[in-house]
């Protein structure tokens, strides 16, 4: 597994990820303006955990909601603040940093 | 493997591009444009089929021109009643004077009916029936997830705080904001009934004097979603052009109330409303909300967060407002001053626990982070984590919500 950040990388077995028939509830994640799927965006900064290189990432809804990552040919995943880092081809699980707090679960801010 | 979404780069970054700009929209600070927003109502009324309104008057806030609405739908009766006549004159007069200044009868009846839904509501129907007929259901939700999805948590949380926080001091009873959620979802129609029947007088006049606003541009998540589906060129084209150019408004027959945009507008990297050091929220009329990383606050808590001490913080009977003192201290030096103790330590950071009076202990992990800084330090930063953490590494792999013994980075930046 790899993390940049509030961001975790997970590398999963293609059969791991829902089948076709389960997608229903998942969507496909554009592409920004420069071409890259975000993975986590900052706000306010617009500082983004992005893969470069083509690929797909499906989410589930929600801010914990899951999402798959498939990158047919390898790629990279940079940040404006963290160095980048080189995935090899696959299927992974990404998963977004949370924080306890009583009562609730909140998404970090990096 | 094939999946729902075919990957369509050109359209995918118009999506993204179309969402940008309403997420823009909805953040958007500043004087608004008055004469686009003008032009932008007129257009919606007579896409509507409805005649002119004979006056538009604007409004520094959302407050003021609900007030407005409860004169001239006659729920401020009630309204007075409740809050006592010096309170209820404080708030009621300037916002008369503005209506009688434009030539408006501040009093029931002086502005008509209201037409939110012939505006607002049908239209929007309308056009969403054409794009679900022309994209199918499941096309329509996958452009809704790409557009609209995307801006919803935050722009509803964003207008159900605003909401909440103009019937606080209408009725002085804001929090039962989230049932009005409910009755909202319920259909508008059934929503009125039911806040008649079930809320005290007071309370139902401010609710569905809220009833009757247009959001402008905090209606950015559903014109994104129009945009997208090519939607905007038409009936909606009014309401596009009110959104981009000012704040809430009220359409009635007559007469039609605007308001400004905020001045101040802060968030956090997470898009939660979040400031330290004064309104995280605010219109030119004084109008605010104040709030830290999400949480509503007293605008007097904040002034005192400055001379906070440990004392001061082991005081504070209520926990949310002592988790906000803390995160305000800073956790590392809270540690320090307290003496903590840290439970355990392993290559992954170092745990933390804080035991505080009446309350469950902060369990924290300190971690470096591993890129460094421009100045070449590491930035050192805590998350808190469930109270039963045993151990540093259990900490983060909770953060990340996977099992202790699986988490294993081979590579961090």
């Amino acid at each position: 597994m790899y993390r940049q950040g509030d961001v975790l990388i997970v590398p999963v077995s293609p059969s791991a990820v829902p089948a076709e028939g389960e997608q229903a509830g998942l969507t496909g994640q554009q592409r920004d303006a420069r071409g890259r799927l975000v993975l986590a965006l900052g706000e306010v900064t617009g500082h983004a955990h992005a893969v470069v290189g083509p690929g797909e990432l499906l989410r589930e809804p929600g801010a914990f909601g899951a999402a798959w990552l498939h990158l047919p040919e390898g790629g990279r995943v940079v940040h404006e603040e963290h160095a980048a880092i080189p995935l090899p081809k696959g299927w992974y699980r990404v998963v977004r940093q949370r924080e306890y707090a009583p009562g609730a679960v909140r998404v970090v801010a990096d | 493997m094939t999946t729902v979404q075919q990957t369509m780069p050109d359209r995918d970054a118009n999506l993204a591009e179309v969402t940008a700009r309403w997420r823009q929209t909805a953040t958007r600070t500043g004087a608004a444009e008055r004469v686009a927003a003008e032009q932008g109502v007129l257009a919606c009324y007579q896409a509507a089929g409805l005649a002119a309104p004979r006056a538009l008057v604007w409004f520094d806030s959302p407050l003021q021109a609900a007030a407005a609405a409860l004169l001239l739908t006659g729920g401020s009766a009630a309204v007075r009643a409740r809050l006592g006549e010096g309170r209820a004159e404080e708030l009621f007069a300037p916002v008369a004077a503005r209506l009688t200044a434009a030539g408006v009868r501040a009093a029931a009846g002086g502005a008509g009916a209201s037409v939110r839904e012939e505006v607002r509501t049908r239209p929007w129907e309308r056009s969403r029936t054409r794009a679900h007929e022309r994209l199918g259901a499941r096309g329509w939700a996958s452009l809704w997830s790409l557009t609209g999805g995307e801006l919803w948590s935050q722009s509803q949380a964003l207008s159900g705080r605003i909401r909440s926080a103009v019937a606080e001091l209408l009725d002085r009873s804001g929090e039962q904001a989230a049932e009005d959620e409910q009755l909202r979802a319920a259909g508008e129609h059934d929503a009125a009934e039911l806040l008649r029947e079930r809320v005290p007088a007071a309370v139902a006049a401010v609710r569905l004097a809220l009833l009757d606003a247009v959001f402008g541009q905090h209606d950015a998540a559903w014109l994104a979603a129009q945009e997208a589906a090519g939607e905007l060129d038409g009936e909606l084209a009014g309401l596009a052009q009110v959104a981009r150019a000012a704040g809430w408004w009220w359409p009635y027959e007559e007469v039609v109330l605007l308001t400004e945009r905020p001045t101040e507008l802060h968030r956090d990297e997470a898009g939660r409303l979040d400031r330290a050091d004064g309104p995280a929220l605010a219109y030119p009329d004084g109008f605010a909300l104040h709030v830290w990383r999400g949480m509503p606050v007293p605008a007097d808590f904040l002034a005192g967060l400055a001379g906070l001490t440990l004392d001061r913080i082991q005081a504070e009977e209520n926990a949310e407002l002592r988790r906000v003192m803390l995160e305000h201290y800073g956790y590392d030096r809270y540690l320090t001053d307290t003496g903590a103790e840290p439970l355990h330590r392993d290559e992954t950071g170092v745990l933390w626990r804080i035991q505080l009076p009446d309350d469950e202990p902060v369990v924290m992990v300190e971690v470096v982070n591993s890129t460094p800084e421009p100045d070449g330090t590491s930035r050192t930063y805590w998350l808190r984590v469930p109270p039963r953490t045993r151990t540093a590494r259990a900490g983060v792999a909770w953060t990340f919500g996977v099992p202790e013994e699986e988490y294993q980075p081979l590579r961090e930046t």
